[in-house]
């Protein structure tokens, strides 16, 4: 039974392991691009090689030998990086993204998706070499060594090990692990931390307080160093350093040593000095004192034993850090700030998920159904019981919304990588930044948005930013600049990406649409329009079609994506200064805060974010053009209204007085003219069927508590059908809804 | 104040992981036995020790500390074999050299 059971296990877990290893590869790519621009940074180099580790690690258990043979030549050279003997090259940083996107590859296999064929094993075997090269490169040079009586082939490490509080508890023992390393060559002085071991009151005698530096003279290989403590790897703060390490390298390991405040003994502990040495300078500092001079110990053993200042200032800053946390320690019980890793998340099935708002959406209508019956019985007591019972249907769907939403920021991020290969293959220089990237919005939508965000912001950097020369001759600076940036507005997710390129020239565009038929040639429409026509099918203006965009099927496609999420897509442009394209997308697909109003025998409903008041019992205008528009006066205002029944042309007689909605579409207001206001209204949004799709206006549809069916206003696009100009030939149809038509 | 010499702590035939949960409130006690005796010295007599690892000589080097914490000097008397090289094996040839001295003890190691 047990190696059957095993391998269920390893199946079942399978899928976890590849949606983990997937996170790290995305986030290993992110700190790639990160260190591009800061590659020294040792925090970074961390992450980086502790995400190759996990997936190597992860990888062995499930025997998926290609991925840890291969990610294994990764961690090498990550562990040089880290080490600071590798530098960071724009080079190195171009192989290592090519590998992670190998690794990507190589976890796609696992998965049964992807089939190794020749050419890519050819890669790949391409790519270890190149790693190798670039692992053994710079680790290769044996230094001149300091002992002079032996003709050495043996190189100096210094290497300092402070064995994690878990040691003895997980069945190690660091006696056992330095004599095996004694036994790689000669250990000429060993110190052990002595004052980092509690007192014996505060002792726990099976947690480990163990530190050692110490110098090793000795033929092996860094691997076979390092080897020695693969046991307590995880646990333990390994630095095993080159000979003639370099002063940058002794602050490095200063930085990353535990605290300590005493600096002599850091330095000591870091063999920048040796304890003579200390002890030398500690004398002319009490001689200097006794002439009444104060002089800082650091410029002591800098002046009298040569100590690179760069080190003492390590070490004084690491000194001052371990008494500012000591005493900080003691007060709040702090330290530095804890990893993101704390906080804690589960991994849910989206599919469960789904499945349990949409029972929160069923049961949002029998809510709405039995507060109707309750009212409908006059007594106090249910009706109030049904309110509270509302109420708490409220929070459980505001909670539950909130389990699928997830921030912008990790869509945004995968386009650092796509525009800087992207800009590098066309040969200009770009700038991305990006804004607002906690902004959360449902997952569903964030995944759906990805791809026609990715063409926009290709399209931006093929035909928005012009070349460095031209930009120069224009008087701009020779970067270009790309602002991808994200925000909340009524009720709404608002997404820009803004460019400073050379804007959309109207002339060519105009031509363009003469040359296809979009326009009558000769025609010129205004401003708003001719932007317009970009999103029209089958229509482009490069030049010369480039691999990324350019054939045409880009901009429609781009629309009606964005359409289909209850989305609005709006563009503009000044000619020489650059381009902004504004998406607007419904926060969340399920369900949404409603004002229900009646016209005739119809019922429909305005999303209660775009409601910003509501005008009961008001005459009607009394001029409607054809379209039912008009105007009607709001506090010494001109508010442009329009009248649904007109719009839609629907039945049902017409009472005296009506009422007006007043709704936002962005940055216009506008009035609607109903007959009835039913007030506020929680619903769930059914969508419409896909005969539907192309009622314009209307964004989805919801059942009433007493089963009728209202259909759910697209506000933006209801303001848009309203402001066109009479006579604007209609490029879609136009249907009139009626009730029971929603699917 | 007692004539008598303060008791001498015997190290255990085991220093290791597996005895030190026993062994430190035992320690504890004894340590505060001998602060209380007024002297300058705590005799700890090493002569049985035959198994040592790194959990017990880590807790060998706190008690070190806590007795110069409260102004005694540890005497090792005749540490065995296994103990010395269980100590040379984690760089602590000089705290036990000190640990055995007489004179004075140069502390550089713990300074």
């Amino acid at each position: 039974m047990k190696p059957n059971s095993e391998v269920d296990f390893v199946a079942e877990a399978l899928p976890a392991f590849i949606s983990e290893a997937e996170e790290q590869i995305e986030q290993l790519e992110q700190l790639l691009l990160q260190l591009e621009d800061a590659p020294e940074d040792a925090a970074l180099l961390n992450a980086l090689f502790r995400c190759a580790h996990t997936v190597k690690g992860s990888a062995g258990i499930f025997g998926l030998d290609a991925v840890v043979a291969f990610t294994h030549h990764v961690e090498t050279l990550l562990s040089r990086l880290r080490e600071g003997l590798v530098k960071l090259t724009p080079e190195l940083s171009t192989l290592l993204l090519r590998c992670n996107d190998q690794v990507r590859t190589l976890i796609e296999q696992a998965r049964g998706a992807q089939e190794d064929d020749e050419a890519t094993q050819a890669t790949r075997a391409a790519l270890v070499d190149q790693l190798q090269a670039a692992s053994g490169l710079q680790a290769a040079k044996p230094a001149p060594v300091a002992a002079p009586q032996v003709a050495d082939t043996r190189r100096r490490w210094h290497v300092s090990a402070a064995f994690g509080a878990d040691t003895f508890r997980n069945g190690m023992d660091p006696l056992t692990i330095l004599n095996y390393v004694r036994g790689l060559g000669e250990v000429p002085r060993m110190v052990c931390d002595l004052p980092a071991v509690p007192l014996l009151d505060r002792l726990d005698p099976e947690s480990c307080h163990l530190t050692f530096e110490f110098g090793l003279l000795s033929e092996a290989k860094r691997e076979q160093i390092e080897g020695a403590f693969s046991f307590v790897r995880d646990d333990c703060q390994l630095h095993v350093i080159q000979p003639a390490a370099t002063t940058a390298e002794f602050a490095d390991l200063i930085d990353a040593m535990p605290d300590n405040p005493r600096l002599g003994d850091i330095l000591v502990a870091a063999g920048a000095i040796t304890l003579a040495q200390l002890q030398q300078g500690l004398r002319a500092q009490s001689a200097a004192a006794e002439q009444g001079l104060n002089t800082p110990l650091g410029q002591l053993l800098s002046d009298t034993v040569g100590v690179a200042p760069a080190v003492v200032d390590a070490a004084l800053k690491k000194q001052q850090r371990s008494q500012r946390s000591l005493s900080a320690g003691v007060r709040e019980g702090g330290g530095t700030a804890a990893p993101a890793d704390d906080q804690r998340f589960i991994r849910v099935q989206a599919n469960r998920l789904d499945d349990v708002i949409n029972l929160l959406g069923e049961l949002v209508i029998a809510g709405a159904g039995a507060a109707l019956l309750a009212k409908q019985t006059k007594q106090r007591k249910l009706v109030e019981a049904n309110a509270q019972i509302s109420r708490l249907i409220e929070e459980i769907r505001n909670g539950t919304l909130q389990l699928r939403m997830v921030p912008i920021g990790e869509t945004f991020s995968r386009f650092r990588r796509v525009v800087r290969d992207t800009a590098a293959e066309l040969g200009k220089d770009v700038a991305l930044e990006l804004v607002g990237g906690d902004t959360e919005l449902d997952k569903s939508v964030v995944e759906r948005i990805a791809d026609p965000l990715m063409h926009l912001v290709r399209n931006a950097l093929d035909h928005g930013l012009e070349p460095a020369e031209q930009r120069q001759a224009a008087g701009k600076p020779a970067q270009g600049k790309l602002v991808l940036s994200a925000r909340h507005e009524a009720g709404s997710i608002v997404i820009c990406i803004r460019d400073d390129g050379r804007g959309i020239q109207r002339q060519k565009v105009l031509q363009r649409a003469w040359d296809r038929g979009l326009v009558e040639p000769g025609v010129v429409p205004d401003d708003d329009a001719i932007l317009r026509l970009i999103f029209e099918p089958g229509f482009s203006t490069a030049e010369k079609i480039t691999n990324l965009s350019g054939r045409g099927v880009g901009m429609d496609v781009v629309r009606s994506n964005i359409e289909a999420l209850r989305g609005s897509v709006m563009l503009s442009s000044v000619e020489g200064q650059g381009s902004t394209i504004e998406i607007r997308l419904p926060l969340t697909l399920a369900i949404i805060d409603g004002f229900l109003i009646g016209v005739g025998n119809s019922k429909f409903i305005f999303p209660l974010d775009a409601v910003v008041e509501v005008i009961a019992n008001r005459a009607r205008p009394e001029q409607l053009d054809s379209r039912g528009r008009g105007v009607v006066e709001l506090r010494g205002q001109v508010l442009p209204v329009v009248s649904l029944r007109a719009l839609y042309a629907l039945e049902g007689d017409e009472p005296a007085r009506g009422s007006v909605v007043v709704l936002q579409a962005g940055n216009r207001r506008y009035g609607v003219l109903v007959d009835q206001l039913l007030g506020q209204h929680q619903t769930v949004i059914k969508p419409l069927g896909r005969m539907f799709r192309s009622l314009r206006g209307m964004s989805g549809s919801s059942i009433l508590g007493n089963g009728e069916v209202a259909l759910i206003f697209d506000v933006h696009s209801l303001c848009q059908m309203a402001a066109e100009p009479s006579g604007q030939p209609q490029d879609r149809s136009r249907t009139t809804p009626s009730e029971g038509l929603a699917s | 104040m007692s004539e008598h010499a303060p008791a001498t702590l015997k190290l255990p035939q085991e220093l290791t992981i597996y005895a030190v949960g026993e062994l430190h409130p035992q320690w504890l006690a004894w340590l505060a036995e001998a602060s209380t005796q007024g002297r300058e010295e705590a005799e700890v007599d090493a002569r049985a020790v035959d198994q040592v690892d790194a959990a017990g000589l880590q807790m060998l080097v706190s008690l070190q500390r806590s007795l110069a914490d409260r102004g005694l000097r540890l005497r090792l008397q005749e540490p065995s074999e296994p103990l010395r090289q269980g100590c040379r094996a984690l760089g602590l040839c000089e705290w036990l050299a000190a640990g055995m001295a007489d004179a004075t003890p140069t502390e550089e190691a713990a300074a």
